[in-house]
């Protein structure tokens, strides 16, 4: 029968185009994840590291018992929120503007995504050094253009935070412009031309066209930014020499390594990233569930 | 007319914002540019000159002629388009199924990717190790491309599914109607109008192999196999790092990601509109 | 005809698939800056052109990272069979049994043949064999700002007040007299000896809540605030940067460093970090070897390869080829003996500090130590904590840490 044999093309199209990826993408994550389950329950250590075995949830009962782990899953949270909100407010404003008539924004546009594809180690490390109260760039611009006091970025715990969230908005910033540019041909024109008969502001539209179609494609980004954010090791790592000052720019991937490979408490480690992973579980279904994200055309 | 009076204006003052905001981002590459040209192997100096007393090239002569650097370029793009190139086919085929097509374990499906990225990446490199040299993939570039692309898939997916979500459902299903099967609705009527996405993919998948370091240097164990952030991870050392060389070489990495993305613009910017095909 | 061709094709190839078969490996990893590895890959390409049969792969990576890696790769079953690097790596490795004890494989007459310093015994074992000694801090100074280094403090706050100046008048300081990474604990490790502490005791119990610490603290921070001969902020590469510009007449750092300056164009000499005047004795930089040790996977089939090889990379002529490159004092005290190491004097005054230095030591404990002594000492220096409130604190989190890292 006719209309069988579409359905059965329609099955054997979705799996095909569908499995590979998954399969693919599942089979290198499994092992690795549940390899630190166990790793997560058991006492491996320094002086455990090829006898160890399985404790139970000792080394989860420690993550919690540690009021450190509250003030830094503060810290964490400071950090994700502040990075992603200018990372998309910024991505998208500038992509807003380079989509509309303005001869010469190729340039732009190419010029803006150079600090994307620099590697961050250099770049992070500059940074670092424009923060440096007596020589950096930051420090003299402040002083002797704006002539507001010096600030002494990296000896401050506060300070040193708001420098490695300044570098990491710098870093992330092109990404999220390059998505909501990719977004913003998605919408026809034609919506813009009605809106300007019906005379609406350059805000209503904004608001009324731009957003909503740039939704389907900015969540999945959003949702990721945030996931990367909240552990991104490196920016924190350079800019504040692993902590510095005292430990106190610490968010908790940069604790996890410091546990992990200072201190050799790998059972640890695992319980504190599967305590992470659980966080952004829970922030993920939420998100997905309010913002509706896995619900598509159909 | 008084309109094009006002957006004149409004131009200049956005070419003025657009300068200033781009020279702003720019200083700290520039930066790196002139630690490269930097005699004497500084990572900082006391002076915000750009052009460093006694600038020299000989660190970018050194990268190409003392180094494996081309060696090292070399094996990056191998490792780079290949993630690439797969890494647009599986994902423009999986987030089409994902926004088209309803199937059992859709949402869960779709979480689950989300997933695959929620966990510290440091700590999945000793399981990481442990397979791999379980599966003999150490030294083989088969190994580290397909963790390459198990890494930047579920991004790839969302993104083209959400893409894809935008396109009218009525312009696949009109196409069926029409006696296209399933794949030439695919491939001749909805891919070309996802050009963006499918440019932000490419994009995306050769940044996450370009710039990879920590699963590269578990995998890749000989020196003549590295990729670039291997590489430049050579002239980096406890308090001896060769700035010069690394800033040079930092440099020359961003140039390809920087030529490809010109390249990909022209599609980024696609020519043709939803409005022109319903009409 | 033909058939013999491609017979002799077959037996070539046969042959050669064979002689790859029999073909050792021994793979070394090892944190080499550029110069050294180049050094260690010429004399490994030397070895391997005497013994056709052993193939020498070298592969570098930065300290932190080779002991990660080395313990993964150790975990799996793998990793190399040579592993290079400090002697405080030996704690650690051996404790988590990763490497071997080396005494039964090597003689006990060849052993002697080594300064003792560079041997690192661990629990009663060696651990590794030492190919150079040292390591360690020392002054350098910038000989056309200061051609005589200060012996003792009182004279460096002296000079120290005459040589930090404003030399454009800007109201900004234009050279300090002297610059180093004061944010690193390890760089605070000579005034505490010179203060009479030290980090910890024969049982690898800390001992930072002592007097000593609190006046080397006090010390440390009056230099830059009330005698302000040092910057408001400096950690290891804006030292390096203030040095090489010529902004900073003295800088306190390690031999890894002191070819660049002079490849920089200063004109530099070596000095021991002066004597602290008030107790009379001199600073202690941490002194540490770094040699080789093997790999507990290692197969015993190529383990008298592996041993062999490591004879023949601590002989002397391979130790005063790194000296001839880098400068480094050979740990053979044959090697010690030759002219190049004695006529050096950059290396005669290196040899002096390493004198008043003490060793390194190679308990894992040590790393719990450190990662104490950074947040209470940073604290310091920010103003947000007291000497006296510091030393308490270090002690107390290095007892914590080591608790929680023998657990």
């Amino acid at each position: 029968m006719k209309p069988n044999q579409k359905d059965v093309e329609a099955t054997r199209f979705k799996y095909l185009f569908l499995l590979p990826a998954l399969i693919l993408i599942f089979a290198v994550v499994i092992y690795p994840f549940i390899y630190n389950i166990v790793i997560s329950l058991s006492n491996m250590s320094m002086s455990h590291f090829h006898d160890w075995q399985i404790v139970g949830f000792r080394q989860y009962a420690k993550v919690f018992s540690e009021p450190i782990f509250y003030s830094v899953l503060g810290k964490t949270v400071v950090w994700t929120i502040v990075n992603v909100f200018f990372h998309v407010v910024i991505g998208v404003f500038l992509a807003v503007l380079l989509n509309r008539y303005l001869p010469g924004k190729g340039i732009f546009r190419t010029l803006l995504i150079i600090p994307w594809a620099m590697p961050q180690y250099i770049t992070a490390l500059t940074w670092r050094g424009m923060f440096n109260y007596e020589y950096g760039a930051i420090n003299l611009i402040l002083s002797r253009l704006l002539h507001l006091p010096m600030v002494q970025w990296l000896k401050n715990p506060t300070d040193a935070f708001a420098a490695c969230i300044l570098t990491n908005i710098w870093l992330g910033f092109p990404f999220m412009m390059v998505i909501a540019y990719g977004g913003l041909q998605s919408i026809p024109k034609e919506l813009y031309e009605v809106a300007d008969v019906d005379g609406a502001s350059g805000w209503q539209k904004f608001w009324k066209i731009t957003v909503p179609h740039l939704r389907p494609v900015m969540i999945p980004a959003i949702v990721l930014g945030v996931i990367w954010t909240f552990n991104n090791l490196n920016v924190i790592w350079l800019v504040s020499n692993g902590g510095e000052p005292s430990d106190k720019t610490h968010i908790l991937v940069s604790y996890v390594y410091k546990a992990a490979f200072n201190l050799y408490r790998y059972g640890y480690a695992a319980a504190l990233s599967m305590v992470i992973f659980f966080i952004l579980l829970l922030f993920g279904i939420n998100f997905i569930r309010k913002t509706r994200a896995t619900e598509g055309a159909y | 007319m008084r309109r094009r009076g006002i957006s004149k204006l409004k131009l200049v003052a956005i070419y003025i914002f657009l300068i200033l905001f781009t020279a702003a981002t720019l200083y700290p590459v520039v930066r790196v540019f002139s630690i490269s040209l930097r005699p004497g192997n500084r990572l900082l100096s006391t002076s915000l000159r750009i052009i460093p007393d006694g600038a020299t090239f000989e660190a970018y002569r050194r990268l190409f002629t003392e180094t494996d650097f081309l060696r090292w370029m070399l094996n990056s793009l191998i490792v780079s388009l290949a993630v690439t190139l797969t890494g647009v086919i599986f994902a423009s085929a999986a987030g089409y199924i994902f926004s088209k097509y309803r199937f059992i374990g859709k949402k869960v499906g779709l979480t689950a990717l989300l997933t695959t990225q929620m966990f510290p990446a440091t700590m999945l490199l000793l399981p990481m190790y442990i397979m791999i040299s379980k599966l003999g993939l150490i030294n083989s570039y088969l190994g580290l491309i397909v963790v390459y692309l198990a890494t930047v898939l579920p991004f790839c997916i969302w993104q083209m599914k959400g893409y894809y979500d935008t396109i009218p459902d009525s312009l696949h299903e009109a196409a069926i109607i029409d006696g296209c099967s399933h794949f030439q609705a695919f491939y001749k009527v909805i891919l070309p109008l996802a050009a963006p996405a499918l440019v932000i993919t490419a994009l995306f998948s050769f940044m996450g192999s370009w710039s990879e370091y920590i699963v590269a240097a578990v995998i890749l164990q000989d020196q003549s196999m590295f990729t670039l952030p291997l590489g430049l991870k050579m002239f980096q050392a406890n308090m001896s790092t060769d700035w010069g060389l690394y800033a040079a070489g930092s440099v020359i990495v961003s140039i390809p990601v920087v030529v490809l993305f010109i390249i990909l613009s022209k599609w980024l910017v696609s020519g043709l509109t939803l409005g022109s095909v319903k009409g | 005809m033909r058939r013999y061709i491609i017979f002799i094709f077959v037996g070539v190839f046969l042959f050669s698939c064979g002689k790859r078969q029999k073909e050792k490996t021994i793979t070394i990893w090892h944190q080499m800056q550029i110069e050294g590895r180049e050094t260690l890959e010429r004399a490994c390409k030397e070895y391997s052109a005497a013994h056709p049969d052993l193939k020498i792969v070298t592969l570098y990576k930065e300290t932190e990272e080779l002991r990660s890696a080395f313990q993964t790769a150790s975990l799996a079953g793998g990793g190399p069979q040579i592993i290079y690097g400090p002697s405080d790596q030996v704690g650690p490795f051996s404790r988590m049994r990763l490497i071997l004890p080396l005494e039964e494989l090597f003689s006990t007459d060849s052993l002697e043949k080594f300064d003792r310093m560079s041997l690192t015994y661990f629990e009663g074992h060696l651990y590794q064999i030492g190919d150079r000694i040292g390591n360690h801090l020392a002054l350098v100074y910038n000989k056309a700002l200061i051609p005589e280094p200060p012996k003792d403090t009182d004279e460096l706050i002296k000079l120290g007040k005459q040589l930090t100046k404003d030399i454009d008048g800007d109201g900004r300081i234009d050279r300090y007299a002297l610059v180093w990474n004061y944010t690193e604990p390890y760089f605070f490790i000579p005034f505490l000896g010179g203060f009479g502490g030290w980090v910890m005791d024969e049982n690898a119990h800390p001992t930072l809540d002592t007097k000593a610490t609190i006046d080397a603290l006090r010390f440390v921070v009056a230099l830059r605030d009330s005698v302000a001969i040092i910057p408001k902020e400096c950690d290891y590469d804006m030292a390096d940067a203030l040095f090489k510009e010529g902004r900073a007449a003295m800088i306190i750092n390690g031999p890894w460093s002191w070819g660049g300056y002079m490849k920089s164009g200063l004109d530099i000499g070596i000095a021991c970090i002066p004597k602290i005047s008030k107790t009379g004795l001199w600073p202690t930089p941490m002194v540490s070897p770094k040699g080789y040790s093997i790999n507990r996977n290692t197969k015993s089939d190529i383990l008298p390869d592996v041993v062999n090889l490591i004879y023949y990379l601590t002989s002397p002529s391979v130790e005063l080829e790194f000296t001839r490159t880098l400068g480094t004092i050979p740990s053979r005290l044959e090697a010690q003996r030759d002219s190049i190491v004695i006529s050096n004097p950059i290396i005669s005054a290196s040899r002096e500090q390493l004198a008043r230095g003490r060793p390194m030591p190679v308990v894992p404990e040590l790393r719990a130590i450190w990662d104490a002594m950074r947040p209470a000492y940073q604290a310091v220096l920010g103003g947000a904590m007291t000497p006296e409130e510091a030393a308490k604190m270090m002690q107390k989190d290095a007892e914590k840490k080591i608790k929680e890292m023998n657990e």
